[in-house]
Order: C-alpha cells, then structure tokens, then sequence
C-alpha cells in the first residue's frame, strides 16, 4: 500500500463521514431500531396463506405489465438504437437522438409512473407505459453499444460492395447485434418485472399496490404473502432466463470465438 | 523449385492500352508524417492475374484499399476502368458493385448462412422488399446455386458461417465476390494461413474462375513462390515503395522495373520470402 493510497481511502472515508453528517445517517439509531425490525418480522410470520390466490392473480397481473412493456419498449428502442449508433450515421443524427435516450434514462420507472398516472388515470396501464418508457431508454442504449461493437470487418467489406444502409444493417447490422439482443430482453424482463412490482406504490397497478396498501394498515401478516409471492416469481424467472441465455446465447458466443480464429 | 532465367526488358510494360487500374505517382498516409505507400506507379491490363507480394507492413494491403475506393491517395492519380476511385463520385459507386474485394478477415456475416452471405453480392441488383424480405429472385438463386457448386459448397447453403473450417469460410468469401458479376477481383491474402494444399485448392478455384469470367484479378500475397506460380505480373512492395515489377512467361521472368534493379536483388528477395 502506497503512501498515495492511504491518502485517497483516508479522502473517501472523510467524505463518507461528512455525507452521513449532512444527511443525517446515524448508525446509532439503526442499531436503536433493530428491535422494531423484529416486530415486523414477527407480524410477518403470521402468513395469512388465504391471500395466496390473490397475490398469485396480482402477481400474473404485474408479469403481464412487465411482458407488454418489454415488448413494445424493445419494439421502438430497436430502430432508435440504429438511428443512435456511431458507425451507421452522422453526427447530426446520432447526437440528438443520443441525447433523447439519455433523457429517457434519466428518470427511473417510478416517475414515469407518477407521470403516467397523471396522464391516464390510476391504474396498470399507467404501469405498463411507465415500463415502456424505461425499456425503451435502456435497451437503445444496450444495443446501440452492440452495434457499435460489431467486427468492422464484414461491415467494411459489404459496404465495399457498394449496397445501400438498409441493406447493411438487414444483412450485417442486424444479424450480428442479434445474439446480445435476446441477452438485453431477457435481462430487461427479469429487471421490468422487479420495476412492476413496485409500481403499484404510485397507484399504477401490479402486485405493489396490494403491498403498499397492506404496510399502510400495519397489515404485514397479509403483505408478507405478497412479498413471498414476487420474491418466489422473480427467483423462478431468474432461473428460467438463466436456462434460455445457456441454450441459445452460449451457442453463438462459441460460434463467434471459433471464427475469430 | 523450377530454374528462373532472369532477363531485364524494360520497354515491355507499356505495349497495351487496355489498362483496367492506373496509378500515377500515388503516395498515402495514415497520419501526415508518415507515409504508407510512396510514389507508387502501377498499370495492370484487363484480364491479367496480378499479384502483389511484400512483407507484413509493406503497404500491400494499402495499395487494395486504394483500388476499391476505400481510402484515397493523399496525392497522385488512381484510375480504375478511367474512373477515379472514391465513394463520393456516383460512376465508381456503381462500379463497386463489380468490384470483388475479400479482406484479409475475408468479413463474412457469422450469423448468416453461406447462401445469405453470397447472396450479399447480389444485393446491388435486388429491390428494396426483395432485400427486405429475403426474397431472392428466380434467377439470383439460380445464378448462387451455380457459384455455390463452382466453389465447391453445395450441400453447404444453409449452414451457419461460423460453422465453416477455414478453408469453406474462403470459398464463402470468393463466391460472394463471384456473385457481384466481378470486373475485378480484389483478395487480400486469403491463403496465407491456410495448409499448403487448401492454399492451392483456393488459388486454382480463383485461376478458374478468373479465366473462366475473363476478370482481372489483384491478389496480395506474403509468399513469392505462390505468386510466381499463379500469377500473370507480379509487383513487389517493400517499405511503401514498388522496388520491382516482374511479369512470368512460362519459365522465365522479366523484369518491367525501368529501374536499375538486378536479377540477384529479385533471387535474394525471391528466398527471403520463400524461407517464411
């Protein structure tokens, strides 16, 4: 350890210490509250399984929010991240649709929910825009970083033949980017249905509001079922994404090492 | 080996007019100090099978870059079919749809299969929904089926590029460059790592083909012997200067070079690149 480190670790851990400072994050007080944490538990291991099917039903619910959402989002972030990637435009072009993602991304699902309710009123499809939203701004990007990505080999030696831009991308652009692409839905999924999940909190529908509502009443016998319910669901669709992404997406990784010999 | 009788013959090089590529005093530059190709003068007749030999570095793949538009001579003259070579000018736009370029990576589309890749040469000739769509006409798929058996790959369309073993992956390449309906033939090194044998199966496929649709062929090579064997003229390339140009006639090799080059200079190059 250098004499130049320890003066960095020292500058962090100051700053972390004037942070807390400023915002008030005393761990005194956490190590205070522990105890009432053990009440919640404690509530909470009163399950009350006749909520079971309701969850369930809210739980289908937030997954089918989560499906239309990465769909759609995936349907419009797809022709933005062409328009958006480097080495298929022009500065004029790319830039400013850049800087739209960008401001896409800069608010999470849950203000694009707030927005969205306003909008349309209470309710999930308030949710599933909220999610669109999100997907579209995180998946342009994704992809547009794929495509930027590509080996400019067969890029340059199929423009050499002179074919048009959509031609490129039809034949190049699309089939190469289009091994990640699985890769980003499945992980936008997995991550849109969490986001669901706690959309309910501003009133946009899912299994959230259920939760939120039951923690309003102190009712954590009945929010606990809930909260098995999404923990349970997102576990199973980790696995299953896990099982697809071996399948199909290893195959092609492998495909590409062989040929980069 | 066979034995080569040298002869110096220098008014040879400028007898035909039908002069497919001409390069005037053709210098490039990747940066503004350092020059990759210097005052480089070339003239290579319709039909010929050339080759260009030099080492890693030489400029040799610089000089193919130069021929399909793809970089632009920081000064000199560069004619291809008497059309200047840029992407901008609409007429050699055109003409890069006959222009067969397969680069070293030979930049074939993995994920694609082998009858989508030759497929991309055909693609200038295709209408937007039938490009769209993968909607290959009739006679496209008529014309593809035929390259695919010349080149050896039938029984292959539908197999994924990445699948292919090194030698099927040059033959993708080369028949995408057949399917453009090439004027000229523009490969650089795609032997060189193969096995001995594979090398000669792809160079004779090339000779075939090359007799067979009276195109020009421009071929970098690493390895003289190879380049002797095949090739009609042969330029050789060192540090950014074309230090000789020598053309075969059976057993025997002349040398084009105006210079005052000499038979044991070329023998010593000859070995120096044979030994690799």
């Amino acid at each position: 350890m250098t004499p130049k480190n320890n003066i960095v670790i020292g500058i962090i851990v100051a700053l972390v210490v004037v942070a807390s400072y400023n915002v008030d994050a005393n761990p005194i007080e956490f190590a205070e509250g522990l105890p009432n944490l053990a009440i919640v538990l404690e509530e909470m291991l009163l399950v009350e399984p006749k909520y079971i099917p309701t969850a369930l039903w809210a739980m289908f619910e937030t997954i089918q929010m989560a499906f239309i959402g990465t769909v759609v989002g995936t349907a419009i972030a797809l022709p933005l991240s062409m328009l958006a990637a480097r080495n298929l435009n022009s500065k004029y072009v790319y830039a400013p649709v850049r800087a739209l993602l960008a401001a896409i991304r800069t608010f999470p699902s849950i203000l694009w929910a707030i927005l969205f309710v306003i909008m349309v009123g209470l309710g999930t499809f308030a949710g599933v825009l909220a999610i669109v939203m999100y997907t579209v701004g995180f998946v342009a990007k994704l992809q547009y970083e794929s495509i930027e990505a590509i080996d400019s080999d067969p890029m340059d030696a199929v423009s050499s033949i002179g074919v048009s831009k959509w031609q490129l991308i039809r034949y190049v652009v699309i089939p190469e980017s289009a091994s990640h692409l699985l890769s980003q839905i499945l992980y936008m999924f997995d991550y849109n249905v969490r986001q669901t999940s706690i959309l309910g909190l501003v009133g946009a529908g899912g299994i959230g509001f259920y939760i939120i509502n039951y923690i309003k009443f102190f009712e954590y016998g009945k929010a606990a079922v809930f909260m098995l319910v999404v923990l349970v669901t997102v576990l199973f669709i980790d696995w299953v994404s896990v099982k697809i992404r071996d399948k199909y997406i290893i195959k092609s990784q492998h495909g590409m090492e062989v040929t980069a010999k | 080996m066979k034995q080569i009788q040298m002869t110096q013959n220098p008014s040879f090089s400028l007898i035909s007019t039908n002069k497919i590529i001409q390069m005037n005093n053709v210098w490039t530059s990747y940066d503004s100090k350092n020059f990759a190709l210097e005052e480089i003068n070339l003239s290579i007749d319709r039909g010929t099978n050339y080759a260009i030999v030099g080492q890693s570095g030489s400029g040799k793949s610089t000089l193919l870059k130069l021929m399909n538009g793809m970089m632009i001579p920081s000064s000199g003259t560069i004619k291809i079919d008497y059309v200047t070579p840029n992407m901008d000018n609409k007429k050699f736009k055109k003409m890069m749809h006959t222009i067969g370029y397969i680069p070293q990576s030979l930049g074939l589309v993995k994920n694609i299969t082998v009858l989508e890749n030759i497929m991309i040469g055909a693609l200038p000739r295709l209408n937007k929904i039938q490009s769209m769509f993968k909607q290959f006409p009739e006679n496209e798929i008529k014309e593809a089926k035929r390259i695919i058996s010349l080149v050896g790959l039938t029984g292959k369309e539908e197999r994924k590029a990445y699948m292919l073993s090194g030698g099927e992956k040059r033959r993708v390449a080369i028949a995408r460059a057949l399917m453009q309906k090439p004027t000229i033939l523009l490969a650089d090194e795609i032997v060189s790592e193969l096995d001995h044998v594979t090398a000669r199966e792809i160079m004779n496929l090339i000779a075939e083909a090359q007799k067979r649709m009276n195109l020009t062929a421009i071929m970098v090579h690493h390895d003289m012997q190879l380049a002797l064997e095949y090739a009609n003229r042969v330029a050789v390339i060192k540090e950014g200067h074309k230090i000789l140009e020598i053309g075969v006639e059976g057993d025997t090799i002349v040398d084009f070079q105006t210079g005052d080059m000499n038979t044991d200079e070329i023998m010593e190059m000859y070995d120096d690149d044979s030994k690799k």
